[in-house]
């Protein structure tokens, strides 16, 4: 084996087994690279060039420039004030009281709450760890089946991965859209284009049979061994006012439909759906903390909700486009009218973050909302730092090579690769895979003329998988750490079996229909 | 303004870094003389991460600049069919300036991302020294290298006071550049904060230390 070959594997190797020391992740990546890229130089066979790139390559389009990857911190900081604001955890309490008295009531407010928790997060083990401090008690006193609770809440932390608008698939868009335009330059054809919007809609589908495949399962129990998953005993405790549901699961149901719905339709992109996320979550979290005391401010708010209607009704009414010479009338009214709903909407955010700000939930909610981007974008970084050097030895080659080797042709290359990142997946984070694995993976899977929004899909499904097994899967971790001592680590391994046998169903599904993946995003994108 | 001005400011800047190199020996003096150097590493510890907790406000303040200038964005484009140069490429420098100074207090803070399948086993003390292994094999070095590869780019881009490539963006583009060893400089001095404490820890010389929560929360995973 040649010199360049023999150090990129050992770079890997070096790398993996530093991970395990616990340091640091984005950091022994890049510092691994760094010492191996010494190395080379030292030795002569690595071009001392890449090495003077990496500032520019920080400061360009790939990371600090990245325009698709500005809806990752407005979605981090969306989901941070949902939870801050207690208003996710209001979702899965109204909606376990709701579901509560039939068989297996709990389990489907699990999953459903999860689907829509983590579609405003992303992040399983802010999902995992919130249910888990929430529902699972809840479900052990009504004498659920500690299996059948855990597994319930570990699998339906990991929906979040997939069920779009999830932070992970706008990472996976931007590495998949990279890989894919390396693979088409390399087949000499026009570019491929992936954006965020056609992985959210080509997620869609699978998501969603995952998810009735996830209540069908609880559905299985609650009629064959009802004992597993019994109703509500007694609930003393006063019914839900219509206001309570309306304003508890109405609200926040609506600010995801609307994200979600402007990104698939292709009113806004998901940056800009983004950003009306995170003014419906601050202005909902306003109303939901505000007390007396803040009278003055909540209508404020209320305007604001009010004012958006405006803007979008004036604006498809009226001809607004300020550039047009013809300005009338009318359109002097509607530009007026508009701009004072501007206002009023300005106002209104600032008025709900006047109250958060009270409440003392919004300096601790932009804290970790700024860690959380931090720790992304730090990894971005040191993963970059990895590829650079791993290509420089020709490791991207070399992988390459492997995966046209393996037997079985291209079917066999991606199930090769689809087991590496599985287990992968036991000790690395999404986030450190889509930045290391797929960009090396996956443009040689395209060029062997796999669809590479199927690709992204079928990762993503694998991975969840993968943070569902036991011993090392992730969302296990968070469960186990969440969870009460008397819940034994064997059960809550157990009980994530059933819900692996789910996902390997949709693996399969998907792999043999592409078109559940590939159907939305093409209608979706006319 | 003449760069001149900025070019040799940044020479005496680095000047100071290369003077301030011997600090960085300092978490390793208080591992052999703790009796000695225990006193200043914490005064120095404290002190950075004051600074480092400045630097997280100013990434609040961008996060904050961040949804606002992007909510402006989306209704003058969607509502008056208005868009500017220069109000884009401010969502996209504060983007940047959210992560580029939050990294610092994420570090400190303990937010960045761990493997954590050997690590309950390590104890106390093999997870100060892995600490204090990974600052120095690791961090230091990646920032060291960002620093140096970095200067004469930088160098350039201040001398020309260079702006954006639109005729109505940002005339800014080589303070957005300066972010990159700002960040490099905050994730030293963070470093060398962990460090520190790594070290006060294993000489025993941090009483009453408010110890980081280490909840399950403070790791979130993807």
């Amino acid at each position: 084996m040649e010199l360049e070959v023999v150090l990129a594997l050992g770079m890997f190797a070096t790398a993996i087994i530093a991970l395990l020391a616990g340091y640091s992740v984005a950091l022994t990546l890049g510092g691994v690279a760094l010492i191996f890229a010494l190395i080379g130089l030292s030795l002569g066979v690595f071009p001392q060039s890449l090495l003077e790139n990496l500032p520019s390559r920080i400061q360009g389009g790939a990371i600090m420039q990245n325009e698709t990857l500005v809806a990752v911190p407005l979605f981090i900081l969306m989901g941070v004030i949902l939870e801050r604001s207690k208003v996710a955890e209001d979702l899965l309490h109204i909606a376990s009281r709701l579901l509560g008295r039939i068989n297996g009531g709990l389990g489907y407010a699990v999953i459903l709450v999860g689907a829509l928790l983590a579609a405003s997060t992303g992040i399983v083990g802010a999902t995992v760890i919130t249910m888990t401090l929430i529902a699972l008690p809840s479900m052990l006193q009504q004498k659920y089946d500690p299996q059948l609770a855990t597994g319930t809440i570990a699998a339906s932390g990991t929906l979040g991965q997939i069920i779009p608008p999830s932070i992970v698939l706008i990472l996976l868009a931007d590495a998949v859209s990279n890989a894919a335009s390396q693979a088409a330059s390399q087949m000499e054809i026009g570019a491929f284009v992936v954006s965020v919007g056609d992985l959210f809609a080509g997620a869609l589908i699978p998501g969603l049979i995952l998810v009735g495949l996830y209540l069908l399962w609880i559905g299985l129990n609650a009629w064959l061994r009802p004992e597993r998953c019994p109703p509500a005993a007694d609930d003393t405790s006063s019914p839900l006012t219509n206001k309570e549901v309306m304003f508890g699961l109405g609200a926040p149901l609506l600010l995801i439909f609307t994200v979600l719905g402007a990104i698939l339709t292709g009113v806004a992109t998901p940056t800009e759906a983004a950003a009306i996320g995170v003014a419906g979550a601050i202005l909902l979290a306003g109303l939901r903390l505000s007390e007396p005391a803040d009278h003055r401010l909540v209508p404020l708010v209320y305007a604001a909700f009010a004012s958006l209607v405006v803007l979008i009704v004036v604006r498809n009414l009226i001809d607004l486009r300020l550039g047009v010479e013809s300005a009338g009338t009318l359109a002097t009214i509607g530009v007026a009218i508009a701009l004072l709903a501007t206002l009023l909407f300005f106002a209104g955010l600032i008025a709900g973050m006047t109250i958060l700000y009270r409440k003392a939930q919004l300096l601790p909610a932009l804290k970790s909302g700024v860690h959380i981007t931090a720790m992304v974008f730090l990894i971005l970084i040191g993963a970059s730092l990895f590829s650079l050097v791993f290509r420089g030895f020709g490791g991207d080659e070399f992988v390459a090579d492997l995966l046209n080797s393996i037997p079985g042709g291209r079917w066999g290359a991606l199930i090769g690769a689809m087991l590496v990142m599985f287990l992968l997946g036991f000790f690395l984070d999404f986030i450190e895979i889509i930045f290391v694995v797929v960009p090396l993976v996956t443009p040689p899977l395209i060029v062997m003329g796999f669809d590479p929004v199927w690709l992204a899909i079928l990762m993503a499904l694998n991975l969840q998988t993968s943070f569902l097994t036991p011993p090392f899967g992730f969302a296990l971790f968070y469960l186990r750490g969440a969870a009460p001592e008397g819940v034994k680590t064997s059960e809550i391994w157990r009980g994530a079996i059933p819900f692996i046998g789910l996902q390997l169903i949709i693996i399969v599904l998907v792999a043999s229909l592409p078109s559940l993946a590939t159907w939305l995003p093409s209608i979706a994108a006319d | 303004m003449d760069a001149d001005i900025f070019l040799r400011i940044g020479v005496f800047l680095k000047w100071i870094g290369i003077f301030l190199i011997p600090v960085f020996l300092l978490p390793l003096l208080t591992l052999v003389l703790p009796n000695i150097f225990a006193g200043p590493s914490r005064i120095l510890q404290q002190q950075i991460d004051r600074g480092t907790r400045w630097a997280l406000y100013a990434a609040i303040v961008a996060a904050v600049l961040l949804v606002l200038i992007q909510l402006a964005v989306v209704i003058a484009s969607y509502t008056f069919a208005l868009s500017w140069t220069w109000l884009s490429e401010a969502v996209l420098y504060a983007f940047a300036t959210v992560f580029m100074l939050g990294a610092a207090s994420a570090l400190k803070d303990d937010a960045h991302v761990r493997v954590d399948i050997l690590r309950p086993r390590f104890g106390d003390h093999g997870r100060n020294w892995i600490e204090l292994a990974g600052t120095y094999f690791f961090l230091f070095p990646i920032m060291v290298r960002l620093l140096i590869t970095g200067e004469q780019g930088l160098a350039r881009s201040w001398l020309l006071f260079e702006g954006s490539r639109e005729s109505d963006g940002l005339p800014i583009v080589f303070l957005f550049k300066t972010l990159l060893p700002v960040f490099a400089v905050l994730m030293l001095a963070a470093g060398l904060s962990v460090a520190l404490r790594a070290a006060l820890r294993l000489t025993g010389k941090l009483p009453g230390e408010e110890t980081p929560e280490k909840t399950m929360s403070s790791h979130y995973g993807a």
